[in-house]
């Protein structure tokens, strides 16, 4: 079953993800699709497979138009996704979730036995073998994903999306896996496989395309492709226009020295510097470890070993708020979840660490204005009062008030987390220049981005991590989409680099 | 510029209709009363549904702040039960009415306490910690008193809940007086705010530096002292306690405080939202009692009535998401 997608377009509000796409994806085949974070790849993946729906264009299904207008109805028609967060009912078994939906019954009693032979059957015809006397929770990520494909098998799928499946498995699984898709391949199913991981892409796939910006960069075979070829064109564009003029610091004092950071599998043996007036980037995947250096260091979590220096002075930090004393802030990975009260003011959200400084009794509500006041416009938050819900604010105003709120408190050291995820164009250049400022005043910057061309144009130096340990150090000249990419995804670039 | 201002206008009509919902409902309901009711709009009348509702204001006001913080304490109706017990022991040694107050007060204040540590530091869910601590205070409630009727042994001390000042029974200013405070600690306090942020975005708030396990006991001490000063009050008044009391104040109170507009989900609310859910209820009650309902029919239909508030409510918000 040939998938053709024609002139396809997708937004989402002021951001293009998808613009005027034109792919083939033959049937039988193992097709990736490469690029960096907000390239369009996933996007395409899930209008595909009716998680999102296209604004313009169409998708043909062997030569015949057709809607997806639900991830329903592109099972109807064959596709299917598997997710990066899996979907699967944890306490029940394989079987149970396999046919989850579409049990065999008899009246309203469901045949266990039936389902148990037919859940054999189809084991035996995919060769995909996960245990099924126990729930999926207690089975491995990699055994999990298993679960999911018999899943889509058992719905008949001929076209299944992969969203980073490998993302979270282990070396042993990830090779388990592709193992699998070869062998859907050659029963005939279609694979579309969106990934990061390069290594993986190349050997496995029978034709990759390569976007950047909502875009299609080229579609080739992996034998006329090698690991630096996709890097470039994942890349391509110039880094620097969209950010300020880069003003490292002369040997700056350190205001943040990790030592030794050490926490379970999470992450080991972290150690770094941030000095005054300096932009460091800790870069990596998603998973590396980078954020959860960033809480530990901020006291949101624990960590088992290691010391934190601020100014040349260790100190322990157990709960976020005495980070805050100590001058440290932090602008957590996800607003929403981790960062604002959505239904109270900005005012309210502004104010909220400072409250103590803030209070006798009763709140001292003007002395609360006059810092709202302030910090709303240091950050550039556009908004017709600060007694506006936060909630009602577009992402880039939302991201803007953390902003206000961190620099209540005049801070020392700023650690960001993935500033700009899910904020507009207009904003992304604010929050730049705004970054940038907050070094140039001599406070220690601390940013995690999984934007390759963020890390690059606002770092004098970053910091890159895998699987939970710092790979490489760039600095200056060093600093290059490629070269992080390189360090971030494998190990042996990383040696070629380093020497 | 024009069609900006109209549209926000427009808005804020709904939004007033909408926000006040229960404030109108609740005046249509007073006024249907007076219209049809002969007694009901009354001075006698009117001050007796005060002198009932006091506890029920009292237990209602700190229930707001739990249920804002995102918890949900469903051990009050014990302590409500507990407290006066000890209270009254207390009274039996040491005839003053204020300390035997401050035994109730200090018997929730225990208690609630305990609800806090282990809500917030036992992390287990706050519906399911203070079901199991109810047991445990009414266990304890039957231990205290031997089972037996505790009696109040100096009957002057019914003066702490009944004398008249302007009208109103003390036990009545005594609720209004917690409620004012209920009300500006949540409104003009740095703890008002903590509750809010707690209960909107717990992690957030963690991360924001507030120590959020601290502000989730105290939660529950307030609660729990509040709960202990009604319960002292109300066996003042009726010069009894044992510990096979009646304690379904619990039910009342989360149901006023819920038809006010208090979210169970945590975050927002508002102390004068649930004073206006008693009252909507006890108006509801009253008007029943006056025109002779069957109590059997009386119960049907207020539950009825509190679905449909909340269904109302529920609706109304489903809009704005």
């Amino acid at each position: 079953m040939d998938l053709e997608v024609r002139s396809v377009s997708k937004r989402f509000g002021a951001t293009i993800a998808l613009d005027n796409v034109n792919l083939k994806i033959a049937s039988g085949t193992i097709h990736s699709l490469i690029g960096e974070n907000g390239a369009g790849k996933s996007t395409l993946g899930k209008i595909l497979s009716g998680v999102y729906q296209l604004d313009s264009g169409e998708v043909e299904l062997a030569g015949q138009a057709v809607t997806i207008g639900s991830p329903r109805e592109a099972l109807s028609r064959g596709i299917t996704i598997i997710a990066q967060e899996l979907s699967l009912v944890p306490s029940r078994s394989a079987a149970d979730n396999v046919y989850l939906g579409i049990e065999d019954h008899a009246g309203p009693w469901v045949r266990r036995g039936v389902i148990k032979d037919r859940f054999e059957e189809l084991t035996k015809t995919s060769g995909i073998i996960v245990p099924n006397d126990r729930p999926v929770s207690a089975l491995s990520i990699g055994d999990q994903q298993k679960v999911e494909i018999l899943r889509a098998l058992a719905r008949n799928a001929e076209v299944i999306v992969m969203d980073e499946p490998t993302a979270r498995l282990s070396v042993e699984e990830t090779a388990v896996l592709k193992d699998v898709m070869r062998s859907l391949r050659d029963q005939g199913k279609t694979i579309i496989f969106v990934s990061h991981f390069l290594g993986d892409v190349l050997d496995v796939s029978d034709a990759i395309t390569i976007m950047r910006d909502g875009k299609i960069i080229r579609t080739s075979k992996p034998s006329e492709e090698t690991h630096d070829s996709l890097v470039e064109a994942m890349t391509g564009r110039k880094a620097g226009e969209a950010f300020p003029a880069k003003t490292p610091p002369n040997s700056p004092a350190p205001v943040l020295e990790v030592n030794g950071l050490t926490r379970g599998m999470q992450f080991a043996d972290i150690s770094f510097t941030v000095g005054a007036g300096e932009i460091v980037a800790l870069a990596g995947l998603v998973g590396s470890g980078r954020s959860e250096v960033a809480r530990a260091i901020y006291g949101a979590d624990p960590f088992d070993s290691g010391e934190v220096k601020l100014q040349g002075s260790v100190i322990k930090i157990s709960h976020p708020a005495t980070a805050i004393e100590n001058g440290i802030a932090m602008i957590p990975e996800s607003r929403k979840d981790q960062g604002l009260i959505l239904d109270r003011s900005i005012r309210e959200n502004i104010s909220l660490p400072y409250l103590k400084k803030l209070s006798r009794l009763l709140m001292k509500r003007r002395e609360e204005n006059s810092m709202v006041a302030e910090n709303f416009a240091a950050a550039g938050i556009r908004a017709l009062s600060s007694e506006m819900t936060v909630r009602s604010l577009s992402g880039g105003n939302q991201q803007k008030a953390l902003f206000a709120r961190s620099l209540a408190g005049h801070p020392t050291l700023f650690i960001a987390d993935e500033p700009t995820r899910g904020v507009d164009v207009g904003s992304k250049r604010a929050i730049y220049e705004l970054l940038a400022d907050l070094a140039q005043k001599g406070m220690a910057v601390l940013v995690i981005s999984s934007e390759l061309d963020e890390v690059v144009g606002l770092a004098h130096r970053v910091i890159v991590m895998q699987t939970g340990r710092i790979v490489t150090e760039l600095v200056g000249d060093q600093i290059s989409e490629s070269a992080v990419v390189s360090a971030a995804f494998s190990m042996k670039q990383r040696e070629g680099l380093a020497s | 510029m024009t069609g900006v201002d109209t549209a926000s206008r427009s808005i804020n009509v709904k939004s007033l209709l909408s926000k006040y919902a229960i404030v109108w409902v609740t005046l249509l309901v007073f006024i249907f009363l007076s219209a049809s009711t002969d007694a009901f709009l009354s001075a006698d009348n009117l001050r007796n549904i005060l002198d009932q509702q006091s506890v029920v204001l009292i237990v209602a006001a700190f229930t707001t702040i739990v249920l804002i913080s995102g918890g949900f304490d469903v051990s009050l109706g014990a302590i409500y039960i507990l407290a006066p017990l000890v209270a009254l022991r207390v009274q039996n040694n040491i005839n003053s009415a204020w300390l035997t107050l401050l035994a109730g007060i200090l018997v929730g204040l225990i208690a609630g306490l305990l609800n806090g540590v282990i809500v917030a530091y036992g992390r287990i869910n706050s519906f399911i910690a203070t079901l199991a601590t109810s047991f445990i205070f009414f266990g304890i409630a039957y231990l205290v008193s031997d089972g037996t009727i505790l009696r109040v042994t100096d009957i002057t001390m019914r003066e702490v809940v009944t004398t008249r000042i302007l009208g109103l029974t003390s036990a009545t200013w005594i609720a209004f007086a917690v409620v004012a405070i209920a009300w500006i600690t949540l409104d003009r306090t740095r703890f008002g705010r903590y509750i809010f942020s707690v209960g909107g975005n717990f992690e957030a708030a963690r991360l924001a530096g507030v120590r959020t396990n601290r502000v989730v006991v105290a939660a529950f001490v307030l609660a729990g002292a509040g709960a202990g000063l009604a319960g002292t009050l109300n066996s003042i008044r009726s010069v009894t306690a044992q510990a096979s009391d009646d304690f379904s104040i619990i039910f009342a109170v989360i149901a006023a405080v819920v038809v006010g507009g208090t979210s169970i989900a945590g975050g927002s609310g508002a102390i004068w939202r649930s004073v206006v859910g008693v009252f909507f209820i006890a108006f509801i009650v009253n008007g029943f009692n006056l025109n002779g309902v069957d109590p059997v029919y009386q119960r049907i239909i207020q539950g009825a009535v509190i679905l449909t508030a909340v269904g109302a409510d529920a609706w109304s918000r489903r809009d704005k998401s």
